[in-house]
């Protein structure tokens, strides 16, 4: 509990402190450089997303524009895991803990001890096979950790609670049947006492859901479905959907074919963000099943969207849909910035997602209102958001259709931008953003649904977007509405941001390149090779020295990586549901790795 | 009539019959012989001095010289849904195809077992799912996609977007070795 | 004596017979069909007064008395001869000519009824071909209204039905005789069919465009209902399939779920929902099974799921290792999915 208070209080803190920045936003000079908010930075990283805002903003200053290219390795790990590290490393305080890549070993690294060796490992031994219905690699996104104890999910659909101090299992309760296809990967959040944890398995017609259970004992409190009867849903009177598409009795049910929600995803593998003082968790909810669009007519509730659940009950609060109907598999699970500032002129309560489908979206997070939609990427395949219905306009020219192929459909499958997370410098006002410049070609095929396997019905092969590079890292200026600037990469970038009170950018490449920008210009200040291509989420934290330290778990995999995690063929343009086309060079760049590294200054 | 002359009309007559034989149409497998199956072996080593035998199998044989098997093989292969994790042969969740390395074994009775049983790191058990033949049929296919049987049976082009060449235009790879990458 | 006019007439008795029931074309069920026949008939009764004519005008000169042989050459005639033969020959090539483009503009005045019988109220329905089956989808209500079935259409009388026709693998053709003309259903194309049916029945289809070894048995059946009893039909369809009731039929569902069964069929409201092969969800209220090549009884039933192969050689259903229970207690549960 003391846990949550603090982080609330964080959050509350970064909430005045954005408002004060994006006050002062029009005269950057004008920003102050420290603020109530950073000094209650106590320099932990208890949850993936840092805080429940998810800003993914660290107050420690030490490492600044002007050092940072003196940073220095500090010490290493390897995780004896050589598939795709997505995680981000957890530190609570002397202890550092990982969560690797499917067989999901837990580490407690001892910060207090030089070179931070392994004060315990915790095998939790999941179903190996279990692999054979990951997507998108046996990835992990990472732990989460509260009151003296560690929360995270196995691949074979586990939530586990570890004791943080012995490494000893508290409680483990299994909460999916991989027979269905169902797997977990992401982060748990802990709010008010409990773990929310959501499923996997958008490509194998799972049906996804939420569910919170209690930190103490693991029994569910309460299970939200994203499709299905409004029961199942947790959808009661207090719902209040902004815009009339997203309103009426069952849509769940109505919007599907009979029964084919059943088999409809809506899973809930990617970012939850929460606001205290609103009471609200907010989510999205991941692609429709199969991505075959014609084998489900109508809006297909409630994937693809975002929901805005009271954290003590699960009941909805509104709903809003990225992408009805959803044609190109964009799941609608990115992060969820919370952010309090001037809109308009009006203060107001804002949440800032920037969405597979190449816009960005602002909202109001107690309405559910969309206040903007801005492309942050070349798009073809939809026309803009109509902000008067809410709806997603879709081009039908490049709209996939069964025995025809429909070639540069911009952004491709993985969207605009995918799970890894942006960050958010309330001193700067910017966004920033890793993501990835793909398009593709696409064939809709008839699709089988056979439970436990893929369930998807089409063929797809994707190529670098405009330009030619692959991957883009950029800051948004949300005030302005506008792109401030961008940095273009070879490979597609798949690593989460991390922005620090020092004004500088963290992020890694698919090539294994971990980078320091300058938080206002873009400049490259400082990198470093690793081991392996980079998709995990850097961190920073305050070791028990009182150094600042920066560390990012190395080792390429993920959908971006599989070619090289799954050693996959590139003559076949389709492997890896097409990913494989558009980095065939993969192979060549980088080598598999499970590595992490921690940077300090000298 | 000149000797050329019934050479000629040898020659053809004789393409024309190994035509028959890629071409026939089997629709219903005859009842499984005990040793139909053939006896695979995962390992190239064995105590002794002798390496271990592996026995090809009679069914494995016909199957994997029919066009007709290795195109019903390719039907099964989108239908089932193992080009869900399998792609065309690159792979996905599931290891390449198309390529030289088998974990669990190249040979038509290899893929055959590992079909039926699934393995331990991700692939599915069919037994029981997939009748005897298909199963047959699928292994012939997933060999004809490292170029692994007669040119002129293998698949020459794929009814949806172009993945890339068509199995007939894959020279044919070795298909012997264990896991290439650790364990799967 | 007796016995030939016998023989004759149960020949024509035979032939006569072909000309009413279900697959008849020439008892038309609605206006396509109508004019179809119509124009049949019309076809039938110029041709016919034609081969009449020339038989005729053959009997005739085969009969007529040759002339007398004036020595002369038979090619040399007299030049009034070849000038009567002249206009003769004239007076023929245009009265067939005339006749020609009388069948055509009728044909085309047919053709264009037939484009213009479009009602104002239409119902979509989706046909899908598939070796050998026909896949039916209803999609015209809202999302929650799409339904699939398989072989069996049902419409509603005096509707206006159009049918979008796609194929899946090779091209097939849409013919009901009773009901219209052939479409075909080409890859990668949507052809239409648009018909109106006046009479309530039963009527029989066939694939009339041969699509590979089972061409000859992918049938299919259109029932034509009054509209209060389409509506029960429709939302009878809608529901997912009832819960096995029984041991042996709860056995049956089981054995459905953990053999072959469940890599190809639907049975909506269980984990069955294969799409390659026909929605079983309400498989015991159709007519046929196997693309109506059999009858709706258990035994032929028992002897498609034991060996499909049998009765349709090269069908893509393959056989099933079942033992006779499980065999039993699957037609057990398919029996109750009315």
């Amino acid at each position: 509990m003391n846990i949550a208070l603090t982080a609330a209080a964080i959050l509350l803190g970064l909430m005045i402190q954005s408002s004060t920045a994006q006050e002062s936003n029009s005269q950057p000079d004008a920003i102050s450089p420290r603020s109530a908010a950073v000094q209650e930075e106590d320099g932990q990283w208890l949850m993936a997303a840092k805080n429940y805002a998810s800003t993914r903003f660290s107050g420690l200053d030490e490492i600044n524009a002007m050092n940072v290219k003196d940073l220095k390795v500090a010490y290493t790990f390897s995780t004896g895991v050589n598939r795709g590290q997505e995680a981000a490393p957890i530190v609570a305080g002397g202890t550092m803990y990982v969560v690797t890549p499917f067989p999901n070993y837990l580490y407690a690294l001892d910060l207090t001890k030089p070179g931070a060796p392994p004060k315990w490992k915790f095998e939790p031994n999941p179903d190996p096979s279990a692999q054979g219905i990951a997507c998108c690699d046996v990835v992990n996104r990472g732990a989460a950790y509260a009151d003296g104890r560690v929360f995270f999910n196995t691949l074979d659909s586990q939530t586990i609670a570890v004791d943080a101090e012995t490494g000893k299992e508290l409680w483990r309760v299994q909460l999916g049947d991989i027979n269905k296809g169902e797997t977990m990967t992401m982060a748990p959040l802990l709010v008010k006492g409990k773990v929310i944890v959501g499923n996997s398995g958008g490509e194998y017609g799972v049906r996804g859901w939420i569910a919170a259970l209690d930190a103490t004992t693991g029994t569910t409190v309460w299970k939200a479905f994203s499709t299905g009867p409004d029961a199942e849903v947790l959808i009661g009177p207090d719902f209040k959907p902004f815009y009339a598409m997203d309103q009426g009795k069952d849509l769940g049910v109505t919007t599907w074919p009979p029964n084919a929600w059943e088999q409809g995803g809506g899973n809930v593998w990617g970012w939850i963000s929460y606001d205290p003082e609103l009471n609200l968790i907010y989510y999205g909810t991941g692609n429709p099943g199969p991505w075959n669009a014609d084998l489900r007519p109508g809006d297909n509730k409630w994937t693809a969207g975002i929901f805005a659940r009271d954290a003590d009950t699960g009941q909805a609060r509104w709903f809003y849909q990225w992408s009805p109907h959803d044609l190109y598999d964009h799941d609608g699970v990115n992060e969820n910035i919370l952010l309090n500032m001037q809109w308009d002129g009006k203060a107001r309560k804002l949440l800032v997602r920037p969405e597979r489908n190449g816009h960005l979206y602002v909202m109001d997070r107690a309405t559910g209102e969309v206040l903007s939609a801005d492309p942050f990427h070349a798009i073809t395949g939809t026309l803009g958001v109509d902000l008067k219905t809410g709806r997603l306009r879709y081009n039908p020219e490049k709209e996939p259709k069964v025995g025809r192929v429909v070639r540069d459909i911009c952004p491709a499958a993985p969207g605009a931008k995918d799970w890894n997370p942006s960050a958010f410098s309330p001193r700067t006002g910017l966004l920033y953003l890793p993501h990835i410049n793909i398009c593709m070609d696409v064939e809709a095929t008839e699709a089988n649904y056979i439970a436990g396997t893929p369930y998807v019905g089409m063929e797809v092969r994707m190529k670098a977007g405009p330009g030619g590079h692959r991957g883009e890292f950029s800051a948004w200026d949300i005030a302005a509405r506008k792109e401030a600037w961008t940095i273009n990469e070879k490979f597609p970038v798949w690593s989460g941001a991390l922005v620090t009170a020092g004004d500088v950018v963290f992020y890694g490449t698919l090539d294994g390149w971990f980078k320091a920008l300058d938080a206002r210009s873009g400049e490259l200040l400082w990198q470093f090779k690793t081991s392996s291509g980079i998709i995990g989420q850097p961190v920073a934290y305050r070791g028990p020295d009182g150094k600042q330290y920066v560390a990012v778990l190395s080792g390429v995999g993920g959908w971006s990586g599989a070619i090289v995690a799954g050693d996959l063929d590139p003559r076949d343009a389709t492997a890896a549901l097409g990913f494989v086309n558009a980095v065939p060079d993969l192979k060549q760049a980088t080598t598999p790795g499970g590595t992490l590294y921690v940077f300090a200054l000298p | 009539m000149c000797s050329p002359c019934h050479k000629v009309a040898g020659l053809v007559l004789l393409l024309a019959i190994a035509g028959c034989e890629r071409e026939e149409r089997e629709f219903q497998s005859p009842p499984p012989q005990s040793g139909d199956a053939g006896a695979a072996v995962l390992s190239t080593l064995s105590p002794g001095s002798s390496a271990p035998q592996a026995t090809p199998s009679p069914t494995g044989r016909k199957y994997n010289q029919n066009a007709y098997h290795i195109s019903e093989g390719k039907r099964w292969f989108r239908w089932f849904n193992c080009n869900g994790c399998h792609a065309n042969g690159g792979g996905g969740s599931g290891p390449a195809l198309m390529d030289e390395k088998w974990i669990y074994g190249g040979s038509i009775e290899h893929i055959a077992a590992t079909i039926r049983q699934g393995r331990p790191n991700g692939m599915p058990s069919f037994d029981g799912k997939i009748p005897e033949q298909q199963i047959w049929q699928l292994a012939a296919y997933v060999r004809s996609m490292s170029g692994n049987a007669p040119k002129p049976a293998r698949p020459s082009r794929n009814d949806a977007l172009n993945p890339g060449p068509a199995e007939q235009q894959r020279d044919p790879l070795p298909t012997v070795g264990g896991a290439a990458q650790g364990p799967r | 004596m007796r016995t030939g006019s016998r023989l004759s007439a149960a020949i024509l008795a035979l032939f006569l017979a072909g000309c009413t029931g279900l697959p008849a074309g020439l008892d038309p069920a609605g206006p396509a069909a109508e004019m179809i026949t119509g124009l049949f008939w019309w076809f039938t009764a110029i041709c016919t007064a034609v081969w009449a004519l020339v038989v005729l005008g053959l009997g005739a000169s085969l009969l007529r008395a040759r002339p007398a042989d004036d020595g002369a050459s038979p090619l040399d005639r007299g030049s009034a001869r070849r000038i009567s033969a002249t206009r003769v020959v004239t007076a023929l090539v245009g009265a067939t000519a005339l006749v020609l483009v009388a069948l055509t503009i009728s044909a085309f005045i047919t053709g264009r009824g037939l484009a213009q019988l479009r009602g104002e109220q239409v119902r979509t329905i989706e046909i899908t071909g598939h070796q050998w089956w026909w896949e039916v989808r209803y999609s015209d209500g809202g999302p929650a209204e799409t339904l699939a079935t398989a072989n069996e259409i049902h419409v509603p009388v005096g509707e206006a039905v159009r049918l979008s026709l796609r194929s899946n693998d090779v091209i097939h053709s849409f013919w009901i005789p009773r009901i219209g003309g052939k479409q075909d259903l080409v890859p990668g194309q949507v052809n239409h069919l648009d018909f109106t049916i006046d009479k309530p029945g039963i009527y029989r289809g066939q694939c009339a465009e041969f699509c590979g070894f089972q061409h000859a048995h992918m049938g299919l059946v259109l029932v034509a209902h009054p509209r209060d009893e389409f509506e029960r039909w429709f939302s009878s369809q809608l529901k997912p399939a009832q819960a096995p009731r029984g041991a042996e039929a709860r056995a049956g569902q089981q054995a459905f779920l953990s053999r072959s069964c469940v890599m190809c069929h639907t049975v909506r409201g269980t984990p069955a929902g294969g799409k390659i092969a026909p929605d079983l969800t309400h498989i015991a209220s159709r007519s046929g099974v196997a693309a109506n090549t059999l009858p709706m009884t258990r035994g032929a039933l028992a002897a498609w799921i034991a060996d499909p192969q049998a009765v349709k050689p090269g069908a893509h259903m393959p056989r099933t290792e079942l033992d006779s229970d499980e065999l039993n207690s699957i037609l057990a549960y398919l029996e109750q999915l009315k």
